[in-house]
Parts: structure tokens; sequence; C-alpha cells
């Protein structure tokens, strides 16, 4: 789960919250897995910092003294910078993270927050990789996105619609710990929670035809945060 | 369209109006005729009388040759009576009538088939018997004439007071057809609507300014009872926020697995408290209405089909069977993640509260040319129809649902969405099971 890999530098970050109970939980939550993570407490201090220095995710609560974090990401998207944000907010509602998202963030996050469910989005983003691929796989498990077509170790899989987006969510974050509020708001377009299982009925369904009979397990759950894809 | 004058309490009291009215102008049509005939009877004994005693005053000074002169001046002149008698002994002298009984004073008697004659008799001596009349076909005539005017009159007044009542229970109608659609606007969550008023201050101006005032003061106590839920679910979130990190920052630093698992518990707990916050917040905010201005045109059956996706494993798991059936796309103009959430919780309901075994079905079908109802339905046990109105009462939990997943705000936000979307909800007493329809506007082309 530790983004910090042999031969990597720590992910740097800048948490912009005025909050200073909500700050200081953050920051020891993401210094424990071992992000390098810089404080401001104000919307024009975080501007400032966030344009002299080089970070590699930012983020901002929405309601900030001075300049609130819409503002804040506003200018420095016109200024040119494409450092990936996450919005931070105790505004849950529908309205805002439209306007969030539209507003030049990446990601949305209403507080409170689980610890896991934080980090898993940072990593998301921290991580992201640019360009688009057409063809993706990790160890024995190939995905054409165009032809739409999944392979097992040479072997065709057939996969319905919901289940390709869940798995080809999961290989573009392969090694990443993806949360059940991701996988439903990224691969479902649900943002809300749901009452029933949804995720693990679905997640249950692509395990039998993508892990099933296969030495190695592809698809783990990790328990109090979400399921990861990985080859190890 | 037409036909609703005829309910309105304009026409009623109309066409009351137009009876009286008429039946007025038929009595005072009979007083009429009657005075009339009087008069005209009068008129014809008047002259009579006139000639008869001129006869008889010609016979005092000249004896019968004085009567004959008259006689024959009167026969030559137009009007008046114009038959005459004058016998001796039963023997006709001179006239126009066969001899007949002597009878003095005011006489009347028919000749056949003619009309009747009214005149006046007198002996001018013994045995010379003399009258003066008329045959009563001229007042016949007359009265037939009056009788045929006021028929017309009766007629036109009947029509007249009929069309009065069409006029003002049009115009009744149309001001409280604008009352009505006022009324539906504000129903269909136009909340700042109001009657419209004429300025007249007649009776229904001053119904319509009673109203606006009560619509005032209740969307001010509306206003405020929002703001309060507003107020309560953003105040407590901070503390709430502070608290759920504390636990955590409590269960990384806790070695003992008895502690941690309290700590789990606990936040379990705050996690709860914050979903029906949330779900509070988010129904108070869809019914603020500004998610509105980002309607985009979609089809209902391409949401459907993707719930269909979502939801057929999951109610596989669950033991029960789910169909779509589509004959409609069902453009509209909505807020697809807002639908999705309508439709989820309804299918979502359907799954968590009816026994395994049960079938549900999404059907969308075009209602009207104008409409689209999306219907998600199941065999299942249903819901009494007593207690279906509460269903979408917020909060509200069913005593058979305590233990299932859910905090009783289910419903009443798919009654927000739905009235976001200006629909319709209603609950179809289907032959088993339950069903809940939501009727949309179909978005024009």
């Amino acid at each position: 789960m530790k983004p910090q890999q042999a031969g990597e530098q720590a992910v740097r970050l800048l948490l912009v919250e005025d909050d200073r109970e909500t700050s200081a939980f953050v920051t020891r939550a993401l210094e424990e897995r071992g992000y390098d993570v810089e404080t401001s407490f104000s919307g024009t201090d975080g501007l400032a910092r966030a344009e002299a220095n080089d970070y590699d995710v930012l983020v901002i609560d929405r309601m900030l003294p001075e300049l609130d974090g819409l503002s804040l990401v506003r200018r420095l998207r016109t200024r040119g910078s494409r450092v990936p944000v996450l919005f931070l907010t105790t505004m849950s509602g529908l309205d805002d993270r439209v306007a969030g998202l539209e507003g030049g963030g990446d990601d949305y996050l209403p507080k409170p927050f689980a610890t896991a469910e934080l980090v898993a989005r940072v990593n998301a983003l921290a991580r992201r990789t640019a360009g688009e691929a057409t063809q993706l796989s990790v160890l024995d498990l190939k995905i054409d996105l165009l032809r739409r077509t999944v392979q097992r170790a040479g072997r065709p899989i057939v996969l319905q619609q919901q289940e390709f987006l869940l798995l080809e969510y999961l290989v573009r974050n392969a090694g990443r710990v993806v949360t059940r509020t991701m996988l439903l708001e990224n691969v479902w377009d649900l943002q809300f929670d749901p009452r029933t299982n949804i995720v693990e009925t679905h997640m249950s369904r692509l395990r039998s035809k993508v892990d099933r009979g296969f030495e190695v397990e592809l698809i783990h759950t990790v328990r109090g945060a979400g399921y990861v894809l990985r080859a190890d | 369209m037409q036909i609703r004058y005829f309910h309105t309490e304009g026409f009623r009291l109309s066409a009351i109006y137009a009876l009286v009215f008429a039946l007025s102008v038929a009595a005072i049509g009979a007083i009429v005729l009657i005075i009339n005939r009087q008069a005209l009877l009068d008129q014809v004994l008047i002259s009579a009388r006139t000639d008869v005693t001129a006869m008889q005053r010609g016979y005092a000074a000249d004896g019968i040759a004085e009567v004959l002169e008259i006689l024959n001046q009167l026969k030559g002149r137009p009007g008046d009576a114009e038959l005459f008698l004058l016998q001796k002994d039963g023997r006709r002298i001179a006239g126009n009538l066969s001899p007949m009984p002597v009878r003095v004073g005011t006489v009347q008697f028919s000749q056949g088939d003619r009309h009747p004659v009214l005149g006046v008799g007198a002996e001018l001596a013994p045995g010379l018997y003399a009258f003066a009349g008329s045959g009563l076909g001229r007042v016949h005539a007359v009265q037939e004439r009056l009788l045929h005017i006021l028929l017309w009159v009766f007629l036109g007044a009947f029509i007249l007071a009929a069309i009065g009542g069409i006029l003002v229970s049009r115009s009744f109608l149309s001001r409280t057809d604008a009352m009505a659609t006022a009324c539906r606007a504000i129903m269909d969550g136009d909340l700042k609507a109001r009657l419209p008023v004429r300025g007249s201050h007649d009776e229904l101006d001053r119904l319509a300014t009673a109203v606006n005032e009560m619509l005032d003061r209740i969307a001010v106590l509306m206003e405020n009872l929002g703001q309060v839920t507003n107020d309560i679910a953003h105040d407590l979130r901070t503390p709430v926020t502070h608290l759920r990190q504390r636990l955590e920052n409590g269960r990384a630093d806790s070695t003992d697995p008895k502690s941690e698992a309290a700590f789990d518990a606990a936040i379990q707990k705050t996690d709860e408290i914050l979903a029906m916050f949330a779900a509070l917040l988010r129904i108070v905010q869809i019914e603020g209405g500004s998610r509105r201005a980002a309607f985009a045109r979609l089809t209902l059956a391409g949401v459907l089909e993707q719930l269909r996706d979502i939801f057929v494993p999951v109610a596989e798991a669950a033991g029960h069977t789910l169909s779509l059936e589509a004959d409609d796309a069902g453009e509209v103009n909505g807020d697809r993640a807002l639908l999705l959430q309508l439709f989820s919780n309804l299918i979502e309901n359907a799954i968590i509260h009816t026994p395994p075994g049960t079938h549900i079905f999404l059907r969308l079908t075009r209602t009207a040319p104008e409409k689209v109802a999306v219907t998600v339905a199941d065999d299942g046990p249903g819901v009494p129809a007593e207690e279906r109105p509460r269903l979408f009462r917020r909060l509200y939990r069913r005593e058979a649902s305590r233990t299932t997943p859910g905090y009783g705000l289910g419903l009443s936000l798919v009654a927000a969405i739905a009235d976001l979307h200006g629909a319709k909800v209603e609950m179809e007493s289907a032959a088993k099971g339950l069903a809940v329809r939501v009727t949309f506007d179909a978005a024009g082309s």
C-alpha cells in the first residue's frame, strides 16, 4: 500500500486545510504511508506554495479563508498547472461535486472520510498515468480496450459490459487499492451509497471468470479498504 | 370542454335565474291576455248598448220608422256592432240576424259553426224586440296574435338569460381555472407561484388574496424548516468529523484487539449518523431545485438498461429475478445521476423488502402522447393500501423492515427527485405485490 517503493522518490503532497484538527489527522494518516506532506492553512498561502513548488498532488479544502479552494484551483489551472487536485469538503452536495470537477479538480472527497478512502484516492491521483494505451496487461491478463476483449494465459474470457468496465478500472489502477466508493462512482456512475451489495456481487462474478482455475489470483480484497488487482 | 360550463356555480345560478325570469314573463303574459280579452268584450258591449239605446230613444220619439232609419245608418257604418235585429212577435222586420228568442240585457249565443255572438237586447214595446251585437271572431283573432307575441317574448327572454348565464359562467370559469393552474404549479414545486388577483375586490379576489397570504406564510415556515435542517446538519458535521478522526486515531494507536473492535463499532455508528445527514442534506438540496439548471436530454431506456446490468446480478444473488421491458426510448429532460439514484432506490426496496423468488419488473411505457412512465413492480407480498401514503414520509420505517438496511429516507428522496423532474409518483395496486409508477413529461422534439 505504500506509494514509496525502492528507487522512487516520496510523493510530495500539499494539503490546504484551515481546520487544524482535520489537517493534523490527514497529515498523520498520509505521513504514516510514506507521503511527504506540507500543510497550508489559507487559500492565498496555499496558492503561493502551489505556484512556487512542484507537488505531485494537491489536497484542497473547498472552504478556505481569504481564497476559497475552487478559486485557488481555477487560478492554478489558468496559469497552466496540471497538478492533480483532490477536493475535500463538508459540502457533500451534488452541485458542489459537479462544480468542483468542472472547476479543475480531479477528484472529490466529502468530509468526513475514512483514512483508507483518502489514501486510495490520493494514490490513484499521484500515480495516474497519462496517455491512452489501447492494450493493458498485468501478468498473463491482457485487455484490448478497442476490441473489448480479455485474455488470460492466452485463453479468451467472455465478460459482460459491466464486468469489462470493472476489470478495466482495476487494471488501470493495478497495484493500487480502489475503494467501494471509487468503484461505484467510476465504474457504475452511482454517486450514492447503495443498500445492496452491488460491488461485492459484481466483484465475485468477475473473480469467478478472471481468477477461477488459475494458479495466481489477481484480484484481492483489502480488509477495511477495498480491492486491489496485482500480480504478486 | 363545453360541457364543463354546466358544472359551474355561475351557470347553475344563471339557469335558475333564466327559468324564474321566463316563468314571470309567462305569468305576466297570461294576465295580459285575460285583461285584454275583458277589455275587448267590454268594448263590444258598450258599442251594442249605445246602438240599442239609440233605437230605444228613436222609437220613443218617432216610432218604428225612426228605428228603421237608425238601423239603416248603423248598417253602413264600419266597426262597432255589426249584427242587428228588429223583430215583432218573432218575425224579423229588419237587420242581418235570424229571429231569436226574446232576451233582455247582455246576451251571448252561438251561431252554429261561426264565432259566438255577444250583444245587448231590449224590448222597445211589447212584442217589438231589438238586438245589437258583434261576432267574437275579431276578439279571438286579437287574442291569438297577442299570444304569439307573448310566446316569442318568452322564448327570447329564456335564450337571452341562458346566453347571459354561459357568459357569466365562462368568465367565472376562466378565473377559477387560472387559480387551479396556479395551485397545480405550486404543487409541482413552483413554490413562488401565487393565485391571480384582478384588483376588483370581488369575492373571488378576496378568496385569492387570502389563499396567497396563506401561501406566503407557509413559504416562510418551510424556509425556516429547510434552513434549520441545513444548519443542524452542517453544524453537526464538523464535530462529528473530528469525532470520526479521533476514533480512527484511537484505533491506530491501540494495541488491544478488544478496544480495536470497540473503535471499529464506534466508527461504524458514526458513519451511520453521517450517512443520515448526507441523505437529509441531499433531500433538502434537491428540493431547493437548483439542480434543474443542469438538466440535459437523456433517454430513460438508457438509464434503465444501465440499472438492469447493475442489478440483475445483485437480484439473482438474493434469489430474485429482474427484467426490463421498454416499448419507448423515453426521452426526457433530467439529471442522469439523480435518476439513477431514484430508480436504484425503488429497485433496492424491491430486492430488500421481498422474499426470495420474487420477480422484479422494470417497465418503460408511453402512457400518453407527452407522457412516459417507468414502473418498478414486484410480485411479492405488497404493502397494504392504507400504509402506502406513509411510505413517502421522511424517516418512516415499516414495522416489518426495522431490521433491514436503510434510514427511512429512500422514498422521500424518490419523491424529491421526482418532484424536481416534474414527475408524478404513484403506488399502483397491482393484483400481487407492489408497483411504483413514476410518470414523466416526455421531452419535446
